[in-house]
């Protein structure tokens, strides 16, 4: 039925354009002078330069990845226990976890965001639940804190499913054979279970990190003006300051930076495979 | 030899979602001993298995391992190693650390580690293999990787689940041999879980043949092979002609209306009983010199020897007559449909169960619109059935209005009984088509419906038994009137196993030794 | 298996939280729609007055109606391009696949905010007008990718067997494809038609930067809406929630439902199926016609400019409720309006070829784009207006004639403070300088606009704010970074507005217009301007050289500055109207805002002025303010 492989075609001429054509459109802005959006032909690498030299700007993208780190380190720690939980459940309600857990995901990420301005302002649930529990709030909104706060949030679904299809697709007999040879329950878990989560979390890690470094609508929202991310740093260039060539020169570093990333993680998630 | 009691299952019982899996078992076992559960699957043994490692708890009951209940342990506590259905082998470990895991978790040195690593190695004939990854490895090699890593750690007993199932049949009869050995060696003993009975035969110090959650028998090969205590283990185990009979007195059973020595004993005076006799103890002979005569029905080569069934006693039968008539159906006023049906014949018996589905059926009542050659449904139909012999008149009709009416008669349907036999046919006359019989796809199954036709045993009513259809007419060329249809049984067929040829159709006379007839308690349920 | 019921109550317990931390958002939101008043915090009373908000919103109901729109056609047509690519290249060569495995990877691997401008940049560049279609196509390009990769697994592990068996049976290829193939990988396809609309359903990025024209989805409305706390949005994403409990209750139910009807009579075991699917089917029908209905214009009606479309451009919550409902009804036309948050943001739309008739800019914005001719100029015997507007808002420097531009609001900037917190001799001793005084340490905003900061830098220096001399600049620049260092200040935009209506801190600096709302819902406020002087503004409504209803463009502008408009504008907004009567009246003993003297600018004080426009100084000042918002995120606590 080779006859069918011509279905492929229209995506490939769609991707020419609209995937294609955009991509390089980004990197021939990134190399021309500055225009406003008028396409002028001279070419350059000031932008680069700008960028790499200026301290505040790698300042701004070194925040972001630890940012982005910290948030994938508390998806791990919380993500793992309830992936692992799921999967350990009665298959009769596996689904329903499972649905418990992605139902937020439906709701607009916005919606959800704004929420948690109400619930993190002072004078909020949040400090209110806090002041109960004894401690001393200062303010919640507008810190790095909230910030990892909405991402966690807005993230840890990914993680989460990405562990409990690793662990659902391992066979339950390695487990009996570990305890049958003389290991106990942490033991089995330390040797068999987690070596063999590996490919998830390694996929729940990409799905969490790299999203993470690029988010801009979170900083924006839970951080104020403050906690710009470099994907707020883009934003503004496009549309507050208006230098898209210095924009689209910021947006094709961090696309390289996350595609390559992205591979590295890939390729370790391969050779990982069972 | 008084071999020491190592395990001992006390009244085991196991409930699954309100299914009992096990009923109770109670069994011992030694050590240094093979033994092997076998049944088919579903029967309990597995669950046995599994509970005996730790990895399901009884419902009920206890498990004792050397004197102590070890009903509550863990199984990682308990002295037994498990050789997995699918391997369970690591994938994110090679062979070596596969196979050194338990030893890992004890905490020995890498020396004495590694020493008995490449012993056991040795002994399962792959040296060399230890840095290569599982994947790599066949599934005879896997196998054989498992079974290191469960022995290597010197277990008191050694379970093993069907272990030999994903293997070729020529892999399977060697790592069957491979494995009595490498028990004969090390000393230990092994619970083996199969539902393959060769297997069983050929490894096996002791069987337990399982079935439904109950033990049905325990014993040496030999015992579960010749003395079978009922029919379950008899035709579970080897080849097997079975038969009911009678136990007239000590040492002399009947059947098929004729007396034979035996060499049973402990049965109540005319006790009905199942008689077991294997193919291949029956010795074909002239017809003066058989206990029993018969005709030689068919004969299959075997390579080792030939497989021969032969009739002893001829089977029942009933002539019934398949009345073909003239294309009957009706058409309606406008040209536009057609419905037909044909009389039948109904069992006094059955008309309770009748139903408008049955009777549509055993008219074989149909509609259709002529033009489009459609079939449509029939939409309504009229009768006044009551269960008194006799005719009465059925309506079928469309939506449409049009109709056809029929005749079913009710009859008491006749039996033909069979003593010797213990069996009983019975059919009915029946009326046809030409067409009908004509687009017949498969005639012989189509007459047996058509006629209703059935046989069944005397002495259980449950159980049903093949019929067979004579006829004389030719399909293609069939004419209006009366024909004979006769449906007989199979009669009594034994199954011979011998290596001299005979030919079909021949009158052979069969015998056999006393000793070579075993008697056996009846099962209930 | 009884090895782990020790780790059941641990992870349980976690499971619970988090599900508590899921759910805690949602439920939060729920509640708070059914607030009585305007507070995120605090539950004060149960109220509807939300949901006939969001109803009579301009643009929220729309805007959820363009969000299920796009998403269904998105994810219908992606769905399908998915399958038959999908099935395609299972097909294809394997130097095919890859190719196309990587481009298909492009969009998933890729940052969102690097697609959404690339899209933007695409369509700019080939001068295709942003609106519904950029939309849905930027939709489609990100959705077909998800679709592939759901469908791909499903197909490599078909079993090619059954295609061949239908080949011989007698199946046409395309037959086999149409009654084998695609029914084995159905659940692929559900799946990756499930995902595609999720994504598109949920997205904000891409669409943020691929529509125009006023075409908003939910995600985009929410984050224009969320510069002032609005309810409405709680609102509206309470019937989001609910619409989805509603779907995931229908989609476990039906099929138990069509189960049990299945026992009763085996006749209707097709008719589970059959309901699903028309059930599906109606639905979208349903959702389609109704959306495709509600852009054939709602507003709209009898006049004399009855079917066309007006399109304004202005400032977030600058008009009075009623004043655009009023001006349909008046002109019989409709009127779209979009919202900018700040002049640079307007410009740059502008430029990018946005079409709009009506613009609100400030000042200096408004000398920038009639030296660049951006803007037309008036033809005066078309408008009334001028009649009306105060003399102190005419004629000023960066419009000598109103040649360009009407007057809509104007006021200054100054220092909104916490009477019980703040001792007013301090105010009067250090003016702007009292955003370097530690003793307001962790109690003072700072507003995020470059402008403005230097403004207030320079005022307090002694320059004038518009000044080009670098060294000024600079010194401005170090005032900045120590008010930051000092006073821990957050910087914030609009946020600030609600905050100081709250009383969180005690010091912010605020447009005056913005103080009058906050003093008049507080009245812990007060208003003090600097006597080293402060900035005067005015915002205008100028049309764009392009416009395309200019006609319509007059009458807007004459009607916004009549009486009742003005009136109704200024007494909702706060902002010091330009229409004089309303001026007068509202600041008058008994007008509504008597006694906020914030609504009263000062005016003819020497050192105030009006901003000048000066490109370089402006460039020079935003990196400038970038850095110093830098240096206070280092400062502040966690």
């Amino acid at each position: 039925m080779k006859s069918m492989s011509r279905l492929a075609i229209p995506y490939i001429i769609w991707g020419a354009l609209m995937i294609f054509l955009p991509m390089l459109l980004i990197v021939i802005y990134s190399i021309t002078k500055e225009g406003n959006g008028i396409l002028s032909i001279a070419f350059t690498f000031e932008h680069y330069k700008k960028f790499f030299t200026d301290p505040d700007f790698l300042v701004i993208l070194f925040r972001s990845l630890v940012i982005a780190v910290k948030t994938t380190i508390l998806c791990l720690i919380i993500g793992y226990p309830i992936g692992y939980y799921i999967s350990r459940s009665k298959p009769s309600i596996q689904n329903t976890l499972v649905l418990l857990v992605t139902v937020p995901m439906w709701i607009n990420m916005l919606v959800r965001t704004y929420a948690w301005i109400g619930i993190l302002s002072d004078g909020g649930l949040a400090q209110q639940s806090l002041k109960l529990l004894g401690f001393d709030p200062s303010t919640l909104l507008y810190t790095e804190g909230a910030v990892i706060l909405g991402m966690v949030y807005n993230f840890l679904p990914f993680m989460v499913l990405q562990i409990n299809s690793a662990l659902a697709k391992m066979d339950n007999s390695l487990l009996e054979a570990s305890a049958d040879l003389g290991a106990d329950n942490k033991m089995t878990f330390m040797k068999v279970t987690l070596p063999l989560s590996v490919p998830g979390i390694l996929s729940g890690i990409s799905l969490v990190f790299l999203p993470c470094v690029s988010s801009f609508f979170i900083p924006k929202m839970l951080g104020g003006g403050k906690y710009m991310m470099i994907g707020n740093v883009i934003e503004n260039q496009f549309i507050n300051v208006g230098e898209w060539a210095f924009g689209s020169t910021i947006a094709v570093i961090i696309a390289l930076v996350m595609m390559i990333s992205m591979y590295a993680v890939r390729n370790l998630e391969k050779r990982q495979s069972y | 030899m008084d071999k020491n009691l190592l395990i001992s299952f006390r009244n085991i019982v196991k409930e699954f979602d309100g299914n009992v899996v096990l009923k109770g078992i109670n069994l011992d076992i030694y050590e240094n001993e093979f033994v092997t559960l076998l049944g088919p699957s579903g029967c309990g043994k597995t669950t046995l298995l599994r509970i005996l490692g730790g990895f399901l708890d009884a419902s009920e009951g206890s498990v004792i391992f050397n004197g102590e209940d070890i009903s509550e342990l863990p199984p990682y506590k308990r002295e037994v190693n498990t050789v997995f259905q699918k391997y369970a082998l690591f994938p994110h470990m090679n062979v070596y650390d596969n196979i050194a895991f338990g030893l890992n978790i004890k905490k020995m040195s890498k020396d004495v580690i590694e020493q008995k690593v490449m012993k056991m190695l040795k002994l399962i004939g792959l040296e060399e293999f230890e840095k290569k990854d599982i994947k790599t490895l066949s599934g005879g090699q896997q196998q054989r990787v498992a079974i290191a890593r469960a022995l290597v750690n010197e277990p008191k007993v050694l379970l093993l689940d069907e272990p030999l199932g994903a293997l070729d049949l020529k892999l399977r009869q060697e790592m069957q041999y491979e494995l009595k050995k490498i028990q004969k060696e090390v000393g230990i003993t092994f619970i083996y879980v199969t539902h393959d009975q060769e297997e069983a035969l050929t490894m096996s110090d002791k069987i337990v043949v399982m079935n439904k959650g109950s033990i049905y028998q325990i014993g040496t090969p030999e015992e579960i092979y010749n003395e079978p205590q009922n029919k379950y283990v008899a035709s579970f185990i080897g080849e097997s002609n079975i038969v009911t009979g009678k136990m007239v007195e000590d040492y002399l059973v009947e059947f098929d209306e004729i007396a034979f020595e035996c060499v049973d004993h402990g049965f109540g005076t005319n006790e009905i009983v199942d008689v077991i006799i294997r193919p291949e103890d029956i010795d074909i002979v002239d017809v003066e010199d058989g206990k029993m005569t018969g005709i030689v029905d068919n004969v299959f080569f075997k390579g080792m020897h030939y497989d021969v069934t032969v009739q002893t006693v001829e089977g029942t039968s009933v002539t019934v007559n398949m009345n073909v008539i003239a294309e009957h159906a009706v058409t309606s006023d406008d040209g536009k449909e057609k419905i037909s049906a044909n009389d039948f014949y109904l069992d006094i018996d059955d008309m309770e169960e009748l139903d408008d589905k049955e009777i549509i059926a055993r008219a074989d009542a149909q509609a259709w619109e002529i033009e489009a050659d459609e079939y449509i449904s029939i939409h309504k139909i009229e009768y006044d059935l009551q269960p008194v012999i006799g005719k009465y008149n059925v309506t079928f009709s469309t939506a449409s209005g049009t109709s056809i009416t029929r005749t079913i008669h009710v009859v008491d349907q006749k039996y033909i009984v069979n003593r010797k036999a213990d069996e009983a046919v019975s059919a009915f006359d029946f009326y046809k088509t030409v067409e009908e019989v004509q687009e017949a796809v498969a005639i012989d199954t189509d007459l047996k419906t058509w006629a209703g036709a059935q046989g069944w045993r005397l002495s259980d009513e449950e159980e049903s038994i093949d019929i067979y259809v004579n006829y004389d007419f030719d399909m293609d060329n069939i004419e209006l009137g009366q024909y004979k249809i006769t449906f007989t049984t199979e009669g009594r067929e034994f199954k011979i196993n011998t290596t001299d040829y005979v030919e079909e159709g021949k009158e052979i006379g069969l015998t056999f030794y006393p000793e070579d007839i075993h008697v056996m308690r009846r099962m209930i349920g | 298996m009884n090895l782990d019921k020790k780790r059941r109550p641990i992870g349980k317990t976690i499971f619970i939280l988090t599900m508590i931390f899921f759910y805690l958002p949602i439920f939060y939101v729920v509640v708070f729609s059914f607030n009585s008043s305007k507070s995120l915090t605090s539950f004060t009373g149960f109220s509807m007055q939300w949901y006939q908000k969001m109803l009579q919103a301009n643009g929220m109901m729309t805007s959820l109606w363009v969000t299920i729109f796009v998403a269904i056609i998105a994810t219908l047509i992606s769905t399908f391009i998915g399958t038959i690519t999908a099935i395609g290249l299972s097909q294809s060569r394997k130097s095919i696949r890859m190719i196309v495995k990587q481009m298909n990877d492009f969009p998933i691997l890729n940052p969102e905010i690097v697609t959404a401008i690339s899209m933007m940049i695409l369509f700019v560049t080939f001068s295709i007008n942003k609106g519904m279609f950029t939309l849905v196509l930027a939709h489609i390009a990100f959705c077909i990718p998800y679709v592939v990769l759901s469908i791909m697994p499903k197909l490599s592990s078909l079993d090619s067997n059954l295609a061949e068996a239908a080949l011989d049976l007698g199946a046409t290829p395309w037959q086999a494809m149409r009654k084998v193939i695609v029914p084995q990988i159905a659940p692929g396809i559900f799946a990756g038609a499930l995902i595609a609309f999720t994504m598109s359903f949920d997205d904000f990025v891409i669409s943020y930067f691929a529509t125009g024209g006023g075409i908003k989805n939910l995600s985009i409305m929410v984050y224009t809406m969320s510069k002032r706390i609005n309810p409405s949005i709680n609102a509206i994403s309470t019937i989001v929630i609910l619409v989805i409990a509603v779907g995931l209750i229908l989609v476990n139910v039906v099929p138990v439902l069509g189960r049990k009807l299945e026992k009763k009579n085996g006749e209707y075991a097709g008719i589970n199926k059959k309901i699903k699917y028309s059930a599906i089917a109606f639905a979208t029908a349903f959702v389609v016609f109704i959306g495709s209905f509600s852009f054939i214009s709602l507003g709209g009606g009898e006049g004399k400019y009855k079917g066309q479309t007006l399109h304004i451009y202005n400032w977030g919550e600058y008009m009075g409720e009623d004043v655009i409902p009023t001006f349909e009804k008046y002109t019989g036309a409709k009127v779209i309006m979009d919202n900018f948050d700040s002049n640079e943001q307007m410009y740059i739309k502008i430029v990018n070829g946005e079409k709009y008739d009506v613009l609100v800019p400030s000042d200096y914005m408004i000398e920038r784009l009639i030296k660049e001719n951006r803007i037309q100029k008036l033809d005066k015997s078309k408008i009334t207006a001028f009649d009306n507007i105060l003399d102190s808002v005419k004629n000023l420097p960066y419009d000598p004639n109103n040649d360009y531009s009407v007057p809509y609001f104007w006021g200054n900037v100054g220092i909104v403070y916490d009477k019980t917190k703040v001792d007013v001799k301090d105010l009067e001793r250090e003016g702007f300088n009292i955003f370097r005084d530690d003793k307001y340490k962790g109690e003072t905003y700072l507003y995020d606009s470059e402008r403005d900061s230097f403004m207030m830098a320079l005022k307090a220096l002694g320059y004038s704010m518009n000044t080009s001399n670098q060294k000024e600049l600079d010194e401005a620049y170090k005032w900045l970074l120590d008010s930051v260092n000092k006073t821990h200040a957050e910087i914030v935009t609009d946020e600030i507005i609600d905050n100081m209506a709250q009383g969180r801190k005690a010091l912010g600096i605020v447009y005056s217009g913005d103080a009058v709302y906050i003093m008049q819902e507080n009245e812990n406020m007060g208003f003090y301007v600097p006597e080293s002087g402060t900035n005067v503004w005015s915002d205008a409504m100028v049309i764009p050289k392009d416009a395309d209803n200019k006609e319509l463009a007059y009458e807007f502008m004459n009607f916004v500055s009549d009486y009742e408009s003005a009136m109704s504008n200024s007494s909702f907004v706060g902002y010091t109207s330009s229409n004089k009567e309303v001026f007068d009246e509202l600041s008058s003993k008994d007008g509504m805002f008597a006694e906020i003297g914030a609504y009263i600018p000062r005016e003819n004080h020497p050192n105030d002025e009006v901003f000048n426009y000066n490109e370089k100084t402006k460039k020079i000042m935003s990196e400038l303010w970038s850095k110093v918002k830098l240096s206070a995120s280092r400062n502040s606590k966690k």
